[in-house]
């Protein structure tokens, strides 16, 4: 289940779910991430359309299936009469040995009849290969066998409890008892798929739930239970395994899900039977079911159908042992107000039983979501996190996990809605079971995809997430102990999970920003596990993804959010913000760099990182008295090397691209720290570095990238080093006209590249020059005059523009067949423009700065970089002069028709054109 | 035979090289095309999808050189010296094929009969 969470977050899976995808989300932080490493994806074929992440919450639900049935097992030895086994008795010799084994092993109790018991999980563990394709008919012999021990079973001392418990159990299920159907406990044969799974080590789970258990409850059925199910726990453990499992069940199951969840329901009958199983109560059915009949009937649309209604009403065909069993009319599924009911059951196995339930149920399935949501389930199961029995809030904390996961944003709210999310903290705080503390995170991360609940998880857990979970998984220590050697960063599924779901609250607006930044040591967290990373080799994993967004997104706008910033205004920005200022400038140029552009230097920067540091120093760099830690991390240029690092390592687009918007973020803006910023990407070698990456074969990347390089080059030294020797790989990445390049990328990406080259032409002629040389000028002609894309349309002619404004290129130009048409704005821009139901946000068409970030923080998209605005004055002539460009198409128009008549043509149709060639 | 625009297209073409002829002080070639696209690809009589903008062959001056390298009427123009033609305007077309510098012009073309004799044997995909 936690990759459930994984791909709500992960825009990347949305290809193969689409039905799961958060809108926002996925492509705010995940995009990138198909599957989570531990994810074979050749699974999921076979799972069908669910990715990976899909697939590991069925495990999840399968092993939960497993303890049931081991339940069920004992149970059945104790009510004879419910057994369904027409085919009764085979004694599986061959599982007596693995019986007593099961029993030794546990070695819980003396007073379950070993054989029964035993021979149950038996059939379980062994691999269901081995039951070929009748499980069921083994299973019934099984009964059969148990049916002989009924006796024995009596032994329990369940009895008494039978009797008792009866009124208290029943009070919060006042829909829907079925009375017929109540007692005989089938088992699942798919469960057993489980059993193929790889015996993980039982100890851990096992020892806790004996320690849960006291010695003088084993005796109880419930106790028992509890041993068994440390089961369930030792298989959810490992999650790489999962897939393996996940496959398996697949395999058993003949068919999609919902046969499953048909089936299942039996299984989990009982579970939630447990109690009322008892031999003694088996005895009295008969007189049960009146008491229960008039209990619960009535709420019944279909009382007649009995179990089958339910059934039905959960929708979907039936398996086979459905059908077996409704030959005996006492077999049921309980229904879904019955499992809701349960979970307020006074017994702690019941509530936990039916949390699991619950949370198999809703697996995957929208419409179980809902019905629980609707019929009042989340309350209860939220009550059930402060439970004190780990069991209890484990499995509850599991079930809300799934049923907040998916696109039904409702289910959400409800949990939102009855103070889940307090609640999910304060157990986050509470327990130390990293089960558990999976769960919740997964839960949260779940909840943050929703746009309206991120303030709330900041309200209500940043700084338990961050103090519970990212600072000591990160490695970061408050003040570093002289001994200790400084910790890595540990990615572990709890680390991952909670850093996704900040991520994702991370987009939430200045605010969230504001807050993210003001949490303490969680900026220095994420920097010191990104480090680590770094340090590790260890940079595609989805923690460091998720880090990595965080930071680009935290590092959005810094210059105007961070407190004080103020202070470090660039004056020359205010006076033209957004150009090359002419005190930059002549800085620059009084630098060692000055004209030089020998390719060398393009490589060699840090050979000269001497004589560049001087240069530095005469910026007026902010005095730092005390090392920066918080928020001021995120601006430091010691971040420029990390983010290189990662440009440089990483495999993963997504880490990839969050890298190269943090430095888009951080070369932004007019002041100290963008400038320094700029220039120390400069001298750490990270123009070429960018420059490759424009190379690479994800979208999203170039686009990053090439926003970046536009930020830095700001810096008018980075300008002419970009200009020299990004300009071929700026120009390969248009569509040439013809055909687009391999990449065909996105209009967004397309636009952001000619932006770019509109920044690096602008101011400088030997750009212009090289943008020429890159054979360009065809390409963005053919854009300009034939994009389908308006904003492509009016980027390439701003190029365009600009270029032609060099009076002193017009003459080579010329020589290659150029004139100033070519240059001018192409005619179709107006019309395409509205047609694409685009009327020309400014900020759409125009260059901006941040334009990339919108996808990141969805708030204020529009509202930033104005000054490109104001700096941009003539970029948009286009708007300008839309008569001109009308007037201009008649024109070619009207050029071609000569051509017609002097052929003195045939068709004189006015309409379609002709050319003699 | 539809297509996306800006997506790689997939036909059966021929290879056709025209020699351009000297006709007072033009350069010739014979034939006269229609489409484009800022053309209505609705009128065009040749394309048997009616939104193909494409550059089509409309006619063909008899004895002309277009005739002689085996130009037909209805052929579609795929490419010129290369270039692209299934996304131009009109008068970008006509200027690709009247450029005064070059003699030669080598076409890429596709013309149904193409198609159907490709596909009767397995279809092959040259690219462009």
């Amino acid at each position: 289940m936690p990759a459930e969470v994984k791909q709500e977050q992960s825009p990347s899976n949305a290809t193969s779910l689409a039905m799961m995808q958060e809108p926002q989300e996925v492509v705010e932080e995940t995009v990138t991430i198909e599957e989570d490493p531990g994810t074979p994806t050749s699974h999921v074929s076979v799972v069908t359309s669910d990715d990976g992440t899909t697939r590991r919450t069925e495990t999840k639900v399968t092993k939960m299936v497993k303890t049931v049935t081991t339940r069920t097992v004992r149970q059945v030895p104790l009510g004879p009469d419910g057994l369904p086994l027409p085919e009764g008795t085979s004694p599986l010799s061959s599982y007596t040995d693995s019986i007593d084994r099961r029993y030794l092993k546990n070695g819980s109790d003396r007073f379950i009849t070993p054989q029964a018991t035993s021979t149950l999980t038996r059939a379980y563990n062994n691999s269901y290969d081995s039951y070929g394709e009748t499980p069921e008919s083994q299973y019934i012999r099984h009964y059969g066998l148990h049916d002989g021990y009924a006796d024995l079973t009596d032994n329990y001392g369940s009895l008494s409890r039978g009797v008792n418990f009866r009124p208290p159990r029943y009070p919060y299920m006042p829909n829907s008892y079925r009375p017929e159907n109540s007692y005989t406990l089938p088992i699942r044969k798919d469960d057993y798929g489980h059993v193929a799974q790889p015996q993980v080590p039982m100890g851990s789970s096992n020892v806790d739930l004996n320690r849960s258990q006291p010695e003088r409850f084993q005796p109880e059925p419930y106790g028992l239970e509890d041993d068994r199910r440390s089961l369930g726990p030792e298989d959810e453990e490992p999650y790489e395994l999962e897939p393996d499992y996940s496959t398996a069940n697949r395999r058993t199951l003949p068919g999609h899900n919902r046969g499953r969840t048909h089936r299942e329901p039996l299984r989990d009958m009982h579970r939630v039977r447990v109690y009322p199983d008892d031999p003694v109560e088996a005895e009295l059915i008969d007189e049960r079911h009146p008491y229960i009949h008039g209990m619960y009937s009535a709420p019944l649309a279909q009382p007649e159908r009995g179990s089958m209604a339910s059934l039905d009403r959960m929708g979907g065909r039936r398996s086979p042992s459905i059908d077996s069993i409704r030959k005996d009319p006492r077999w049921r599924d309980p229904d879904l107000p019955e499992v809701i009911a349960m979970l307020g059951h006074p017994i702690d196995p019941v509530k936990s039983n039916a949390a699991a339930y619950l949370q198999h149920l809703c697996y995957e399935n929208d419409k179980i979501k809902k019905d629980v949501r609707q019929l009042k389930g989340i309350p209860v199961l939220v009550g059930l996190l402060d439970h004190p029995k780990s069991e209890v809030h484990r499995k509850a904390c599991g079930a809300l996990r799934n049923i907040s996961y998916g696109k039904d944003n409702e289910n959400k709210v409800a949990i939102k809605n009855c103070d889940g999310i307090p609640a999910l903290v304060r157990l986050l705080r509470k327990t130390n079971d990293m089960e558990v503390r999976e769960l919740i995170t997964g839960t949260l991360w779940n909840l943050s995809s929703y746009e309206p609940l991120k303030m709330v998880i900041i309200n209500h857990g940043l700084q338990t997430m961050t103090n519970e979970v990212i600072i000591p998984h990160s490695g970061w220590e408050h003040e570093p102990n002289e001994d200790s050697k400084p910790r890595d960063a540990e990615w572990t599924t709890v680390f991952k999970n909670t850093s996704g779901c900040l991520r994702n609250v991370s987009s939430d607006g200045a605010e969230a920003r504001r807050r993210l930044r003001e949490c303490e040591g969680l900026v220095d967290a994420l920097l010191h596990a990104l480090q680590s990373a770094v340090g590790k080799k260890d940079m595609d994993n989805k923690s460091v993804e998720n880090c990595v967004c965080i930071m680009r997104n935290l590092s959005y706008h810094v210059h105007k959010e961070v407190p004080g910033a103020e202070r470090f205004q660039d004056p020359s920005a205010l006076q033209a913000p957004g150009s090359a200022g002419p005190q930059r400038k002549k800085k620059d140029d009084a630098g060692c760099f000055g004209g030089k552009k020998a390719k060398e230097e393009w490589f060699n920067q840090g050979r000269k990182s001497g004589e560049n540091d001087k240069n530095f120093d005469t910026l007026d760099l902010p005095k730092r008295t005390e090392p920066s830690k918080g928020f001021e991390l995120l601006y430091q240029p010691e971040v420029v090397r990390l983010y290189l690092s990662l440009l440089t390592e990483s495999q993963n687009y997504n880490t990839l691209e969050a890298a190269a918007g943090a430095l888009q973020n951080l070369s932004a803006g007019q002041w100290t720290w963008s400038n320094y910023i700029r220039a120390t990407v400069r001298k750490e070698k990270g123009l070429p570095i960018l420059v490759e990456l424009l190379r690479s074969d994800s979208d999203k990347v170039v686009r990053a990238v090439a926003i970046a390089l536009r930020n830095l080059s700001i810096d008018r030294r980075n300008k002419d080093l970009i200009g020299s020797y990004a300009m071929r790989d700026l120009v390969s990445n248009l569509p040439s006209g013809q055909q687009r390049p391999a990449k065909n990328l996105e209009e967004d990406t397309v636009v952001a590249i000619l932006n770019t080259i509109h920044e690096i032409v602008t101011d400088s002629s030997e750009n212009a020059r090289s943008l020429i040389q890159a054979q360009a000028i065809e390409k963005l002609v053919a854009i300009n005059r034939t994009s389908q894309s308006a904003r492509e349309t009016k980027a390439a002619s701003h190029v365009l523009q600009t270029v032609w404004s060099y009076k002193e290129l017009r003459n080579a130009l010329t020589k290659d067949g150029w004139n100033k048409s070519h240059f001018q704005p192409a005619v179709t821009v107006t019309p395409k423009a509205t047609k694409n139901g685009k009327p020309g946000y400014d900020d759409t068409t125009l260059p901006l700065m941040e334009k990339n970030q919108d996808g990141y923080t969805t708030i204020d998209q529009r509202a930033k970089e104005c000054k490109y605005k104001t700096d941009d004055g003539s970029a948009d002539p286009t708007e300008r002069e839309p008569l001109k460009n009308d007037t201009n198409r008649k024109h070619y128009i009207r050029s071609n028709r000569p051509a017609v008549s002097l052929v003195d043509a045939c068709d004189v149709k006015p309409q379609p054109v002709d050319s003699w060639v | 035979m539809s297509f996306i625009p800006g997506q790689p297209v997939t036909a059966v073409v021929q290879r056709i090289e025209i020699q351009k002829l000297r006709q007072g002080g033009n350069l010739i070639l014979g034939f006269s095309i229609g489409g484009g696209i800022d053309q209505d690809p609705g009128q065009n009589p040749f394309s048997e999808d009616k939104s193909d903008k494409g550059i089509y062959v409309t006619r063909i001056s008899p004895g002309g050189p277009a005739e002689v390298a085996g130009l037909r009427m209805g052929d579609k123009i795929m490419q010129v010296n290369g270039w692209d033609m299934t996304m131009v305007t009109h008068d970008q077309a006509r200027k690709k094929l009247t450029r005064e510098k070059e003699d030669v012009v080598r076409l890429l073309i596709t013309r149904k009969s193409l198609e159907e004799v490709v596909s009767q044997s397995k279809g092959r995909n040259p690219r462009p």
